[in-house]
């Protein structure tokens, strides 16, 4: 056995223990019997340090069995972990023989389990400790476990409550609402790199709170529908004037009672009843549902009159937990593992959800009733059908990144966008506060109504991953080496070459004119020209203006050979000016061309402006990849630096399946100041000392590489030292960075933990890094276990070991199409199978 | 305590204290002792240390502020800064406490549940380590509501609020990993607190019938959890528990109505508007937090009075503006006024409304004296010193009444810089809050790992 999987025995024989690794209760008592050979160990290996007064971190194993039970459970937990994170016994004293730590691991096991109380089961299931199970064991083929999930409640994601709401008011097509005036999502999703939904969560108090006042705003609007069923909306009169939606539709049930001067009869509130549930949960009331909500029912309206008492019977379903959860249970007779098939309407819902964000569509319910959901066939059917339905998930890949300036990408299959932009983690970009002046005075930080510069950057990045699954060939390797990217191109390629030629007519044809000291009489000579041209926005208010800096702009753009971007500068609300983040020239401000009509304007300084290339992806020199794309840098960067750390970790886990232990609470992650140092210079001098090198040797060699990039994602060859005393020139550009003197930055780092001796070694610079990374077959696999565990909302456990093979498999066979990897993963029995685990 | 693992048993043997603690202090608090209340309000953008000093201080004084020596001053015959002037008539109530450090907190733009956790936060519920110390507070001193969070939420920024007038996650924490929910508006304030004593015959009927609909709805879920399996069986007792808890605190507000109802809060329809200026917001938060306080229906209120990415408007002078926080935090003017007098203008604000809560408290009688007897109001920014901090100071302005377990009251206080022998922190602070109070836990927050100091326990010169 090698060193490696030495290492690793002890998550191995935990994660084995797992069918999977949640254990049993019963009525075991709290005296505590020590088998002798767990004494035997305790005494060699740990009473050592953890025995008398005097013991290290007063832990105490010689005093185990007179600990009442919750304190011994505490201590057995943690002990539990210190055994299987490998934080015990330290390095510098004995190590445990791999039959001693089996002995010890299977009886704090047993211990814990026997009175329900192991806390590592329950970490385990946590997204940070995906990585603990162990990548080889996964992949080698030996596990021969039947794969399931437990059966379970999965929260519903932000999205997918957004569109509940949009279901509740039974609304289609474009009826569907982007935002509901009274409704505030519940959820959020955490901000972390990697897979974000999880089956894990529950939920609370701070959910009800806010669910309360939605379940009031979301039934007033239905009560709202049904009294004004059939009314001219103009002859409406509205509470709120801001709160003017309601539902087009109203269930005739809901109409029926509304509208009824006397009490409801018993089939009317049935129907109610039965109605509200299928807006709400999609099904209908079972008959104990039914006998109590008619009783409510009943109540309410003696209480509050027909109208209000139906009101609090629709906030009652509307807060039933099922609303909030994709309910996954399983149905039928287990087979002889204990599994239950999905019964085909929680299939219907399981693939509809994981391929976009609303239940299912008609053919898919269609087969649920009719029997046409329930083999391997089946299921393979269905997915590949919506994988090739362009029309049926078309939307944005973000909504909440579309603002007053900018509109999120619109694709085909968004989920799917939504799986690689969750895996790199680019979105964290949004979250980054940046000083303008450090940027030069490109930056725009996120604000409301805009998503600022980090918007554009995500948006940017979302088009090239749609861009590679749009292809589906080599999508991994691809997206981490591209040279390939979008920027700006705000119109598709057609559309922009229409617009650049017609420019560029328009300015070979005017610019030996007195545009500039007769421009009125241009114009008129000019008019029907101008106006055939649907890209010259110049007649009308203010044409004299417009028109002097339409040429202006084109003079400094096609004037010089240069294309200019396809929308100008000055155009209302133009916010595009990021270009600099990526290395590329800067485009005009907005404010540029302002006062070109006055008398005393005196011109336009001399500056270079970016030969924007209308057709896109186009190659930038010194990016490879999305992990030298700004918005990825700038996720994983701070205020004020760059954090080689974090993007170190970032490969070390996402790519390389590796973990990095969690940052101890003694450790201040703190980079000293030193005006004489480079950034990097600085880190290395802080996390070279043996005790943390100890955690940084698994990320800094892979994130330093990195420093070649700044915090906005600027390639450099040489870091300003931002301190007073380096300060060369103070600037004389609003809002521009200030010259400080420079080091030259170090790009070296090494590649450990592919697996692979061609690839590990030292890398020249991230460039080097990034082409290994993609030639590795443990990062193809890394990132199809992160796919996995955005599909299944869950970790992987070492049952899951065929489903991973054969998602592999798929990927390879196909030459790198990630829909079959998705097709593997939603047709494999880690999908389709539930089964009762405690 | 000399070695983390001291300090963590010690803090592991106070988090037992504070559980039976809590059970004393309920049955405590049938007697008819008046309870003590605690006001947080925070701001963000930083609180310069410098904008605090009087300007009266001599020469010498001034010299010794700014080498951050220790010292205290008498505020009587000190002229307080322009704009703390709403406070002139509160000087014996009020303490200037300087020199806090808070290196242990997020710090920088945005520091969510840090200043008032004494911890790292930031937006991942995972990193909200314990319950903030305003509901450890309001743990001691039970109230019918518990505690109540307001706040003018950021719409921008990296703290960003899609609903700024909803129920959000708010800047303290009930316990670990476990948010507060705040009241984004006076209007949804008014509605959820007082609706149990809603006067129209409507409102009264619409109570009754989300009673009706909330028992319904926790006996549904608690049937429904007690059949679980142990991993799904928390997805709905949780939330049925939550109803059940709500149940139970409409019950205790519902039976104090007739106080309620005599403590209404009385705000025209501009303060209960959905669009709302940032004045008026603030304007109508502190009526509510008024009304609960003196109806007795809670016992601790913190209001986030603005946060960076609070766009501030109705700013005396400036009113038509929409100012940005972070630009002011820059140094840009807003309509020719510099970002410092900017600045001021929102300090001056703050002002006004401690003003206005202080005083309505001074005069409402309690036991033989006012309420403001049994009051403590700590103001102070979330981020530490100015913009870009981090956290080498963090600012207190304390408003404390009589009856207050601290002898700080009307002083300039300047504790030794940091990292000077006698230097604390934000966690010594809020210890020596807690243990005045009876919490006797030997240190709450996060040590701070840069200092060398002892660090931990009380500020021992401040208990009376």
């Amino acid at each position: 056995m090698n060193r490696v999987t030495q290492r690793f025995l002890l998550p191995m024989i935990v994660c084995a223990l797992s069918p999977s690794a949640w254990c049993l209760a019963d009525d075991a008592s709290s005296r505590l019997e020590i088998p002798e050979q767990v004494q035997g160990v305790l005494k060699s290996r740990c009473l050592e340090c953890h025995e008398g007064d005097d013991a290290e971190g007063d832990v105490r194993f010689d005093q185990l069995a007179q600990l009442q039970l919750d304190s011994r459970l505490e201590l057995l937990n943690s002990a539990q972990d210190q055994l299987f994170f490998g934080t015990m016994p330290p390095t510098d004293a004995p190590q445990l023989t791999n039959e001693d730590r089996l002995v010890l691991a299977q009886w704090l096991r047993s211990e814990l389990c026997a009175h329900n109380a192991s806390q590592l089961d329950k970490k385990l299931r946590y997204p940070d400790y995906g990585n603990y199970v162990e990548h080889d064991t996964l992949f080698n083929g030996r596990i021969q476990e039947k794969p399931f999930t437990p059966a379970r409640r999965w929260l519903v994601s932000p999205q997918i409550f957004h569109e509940r709401v949009n279901d509740v008011f039974l609304l289609t097509d474009s009826a569907r609402q982007n935002t509901f005036y009274g409704v505030t999502n519940p959820f959020v999703l955490p901000d972390h790199s990697g897979v974000r939904d999880y089956d894990i969560a529950a939920l609370d108090g701070g959910h009800l709170l806010v669910m309360l006042n939605n379940a009031e705003w979301i039934s007033s609007k239905q009560i709202f529908a049904a009294v004004h069923f059939g009314r001219d909306r103009r002859t409406l009169e509205f509470s709120n004037p801001q709160d003017r939606w309601y539902p087009p539709t109203s269930p005739p049930a809901f109409v029926a009672i509304v509208n009824k001067s006397t009490g409801p009869t018993e089939q009317e509130l049935v129907a109610a009843v039965h109605t509200q549930f299928n807006c709400v949960l999609k099904r209908d009331a079972n008959d104990s549902e039914l006998d109590r909500y008619l009783s409510l029912l009943k109540s309410t309206i003696e209480l509050g009159g027909n109208t209000e008492g139906l009101r609090q019977m629709l906030v009652s379903v509307l807060l039933e937990s099922e609303f909030l959860y994709r309910q996954e249970f399983g149905a039928g007779q287990p087979d002889e593992f204990g599994r239950r098939l999905l019964s085909p309407e929680e299939a219907a819902q399981a693939i509809a959800y994981a391929l976009g964000d609303q239940g299912p569509d008609e053919e898919l319910q269609q087969a649920a009733s009719d029997g046409r959901l329930v083999t391997k066939d089946d299921y393979q059917r269905e997915v590949q059908r919506l994988l090739a339905d362009e029309g049926r998930f078309r939307g944005p890949v973000d909504p909440g990144l579309s603002g007053k300036n900018m509109q999120s990408h619109v694709s085909t299959h968004p989920k799917l966008v939504r799986f690689f932009r969750e895996f790199f983690g680019y979105t964290g970009a949004l979250k980054v506060f940046k000083d303008l002046p450090r940027s030069d005075g490109y930056y725009q930080n996120p604000s409301r109504g805009t998503a600022g510069t980090p918007g554009f950057l995500v948006k940017e990045a979302d088009r090239v991953v749609d861009w590679y699954l749009q292809r589906d060939e080599d999508v991994f390797a691809n997206l981490l080496t591209t040279r390939d990217f979008f920027v700006y191109h705000d119109k598709d390629n057609k559309t922009g070459q229409k617009i650049i030629a017609e420019w560029k007519e328009a300015y070979a044809r005017l610019k030996d004119t007195d545009w500039k000291t007769d421009p009125e009489r241009v114009i008129a000579e000019n008019l029907d020209f101008i106006q055939s041209k649907k890209s010259l926005r110049i007649i009308g208010g203010h044409q004299t203006r417009e028109f002097l800096r339409h040429m202006y702009f084109f003079g400094e753009t096609i004037g010089k050979g240069r294309t200019p971007f396809t929308t100008v500068s000055f155009a209302h609300g133009y916010t595009y000016n990021h270009s600099p983040f990526y290395n590329l020239p800067p485009t005009p401000n907005p404010s540029r061309y302002s006062g070109v009509e006055q008398k005393n304007f005196k011109g336009l300084d001399d500056e270079e402006f970016w030969d924007y290339p209308v057709e896109q992806p186009f190659r930038i020199e010194n990016r490879k990849g999305l992990l030298t794309h700004p918005a990825w840098l700038i996720a994983h960067s701070g205020n004020f630096h760059t954090d080689p750390i974090r993007r170190g970790r970032w490969i070390r886990e996402k790519l390389l399946a590796g973990r990095v232990p969690d940052v101890p609470i003694t450790v201040d992650a703190q980079v000293p100041d030193d005006p004489h140092k480079t950034f990097r210079e600085r880190v290395e001098a802080v996390t070279g000392k043996a005790e943390c090198w100890k955690c940084h040797q698994h990320m800094n060699p892979l994130g330093l590489p990195f420093e070649v990039f700044d915090d906005f994602g600027r390639y450099r060859l040489d870091e300003p030292l931002e301190s007073p005393e380096n300060l060369i020139a103070r600037t004389t550009k609003k809002n521009g960075a200030d010259t400080y003197r420079t080091k030259p930055v170090s790009t070296l780092g090494e590649l450990l933990g592919t697996g692979d001796s061609k690839l590990d070694g030292r890398v020249t610079d991230p460039f080097d890094l990034i082409d290994r990374l993609a030639q590795s077959d443990r990062v193809r696999q890394s990132i199809i276990r992160h796919a996995f565990r955005f599909f299944m909302g869950r970790n992987e456990m070492l049952s899951d070991s065929q489903t991973l093979i054969d998602a592999d498999k798929a990927y390879t066979d196909s030459s790198g199409s990630f829909k079959a990897v998705v097709v593997s993963l939603l047709t494999s029995d880690s999908f389709m199978y539930r089964k009762d685990v405690n | 305590m000399n070695s983390r693992r001291e300090f963590l048993t010690q803090s592991l043997l106070n988090a037992g204290a504070l559980s039976l603690l809590s059970q004393k202090l309920f049955a405590e608090s049938s007697s008819n002792k008046p309870p003590t209340r605690f006001i947080f309000i925070h701001k963000g953008n930083g609180l310069p240390p410098q904008t605090l000093v009087p300007p009266s201080f001599s020469a010498k004084q001034l010299e010794a502020e700014n080498r951050k020596d220790s010292f205290a001053v008498d505020l009587d015959g000190q002229d307080l800064p322009e704009w703390m002037s709403p406070l002139a008539s509160h000087k014996d109530n009020l303490t200037i406490l300087q020199g806090l450090s808070g290196k242990m907190c997020t710090t920088g733009h945005h520091t969510w549940c840090s200043s008032l956790g004494a911890f790292k936060a930031n937006e991942r519920l995972s990193s909200i380590k314990w319950a903030t110390v305003d509901f450890e507070l309001a743990d001691m001193f039970p109230s019918p509501f518990g505690h109540i969070e307001l706040a003018c939420f950021p719409g921008g920024g990296g703290n960003s609020r899609g609903n700024i007038n909803g129920i959000e996650k708010g800047f303290s924490a009930r316990g670990p990993q476990q948010p507060n929910y705040a009241f984004g508006s006076p209007k949804v304030a008014v509605q959820e607190l007082f609706k149990s004593v809603a006067t129209d015959q409507e409102a009264q009927a619409q109570y009754q019938l989300q009673r009706k609909v909330l028992e319904f709805v926790a006996s549904r879920e608690a049937g429904l959890a007690k059949h679980l399996t142990e991993t799904e069986q928390p997805k709905v007792a949780n939330y049925a528990d939550a109803v059940q808890s709500i149940r139970q605190r409409n019950g205790r507000v519902e039976a104090m109505g007739d106080v309620l109802r005599q403590h209404l809060p009385q705000l025209d329809a501009r303060y209960l508007a959905d669009d709302i200026s940032t004045v008026d917001r603030q304007v109508g938060f502190t009526e509510v937090l008024l009304s609960t306080l003196i109806s007795g229906m809670t016992n601790v209120v913190t209001f986030t009075v603005d946060e960076l990415g609070t766009n501030y408007t109705g700013l005396p002078g400036i009113e038509g503006e929409n100012v940005n926080q972070h630009d002011v935090g820059h140094g840009k003017p807003v309509r020719n006024v510099e970002a410092t007098d900017v600045r001021k203008k929102i300090r001056h604000q703050h002002m006004n409304v401690i003003d206005t809560i202080v005083s309505r408290l001074k005069s409402v009688p309690e036991a033989g004296g006012t309420m403001f007897d049994n009051t403590m109001l700590f103001y102070f920014p979330d981020n530490g010193e100015t913009h870009h901090s981090n956290g080498s100071e963090w600012p207190f302005l304390v408003l404390a009444g009589d009856n207050t377990r601290l002898d700080i009251s009307r002083r300039y206080i300047r504790l030794p810089g940091y990292g000077k022998p006698g230097h604390k922190t934000l966690g010594n602070w809020y210890t020596t809050i807690l243990n005045a109070y009876g919490n006797p836990i030997n240190h709450y927050g996060s040590p701070d790992v840069g200092l060398t100091i002892d660090q931990f326990g009380p500020i021992e010169q401040f208990p009376a």
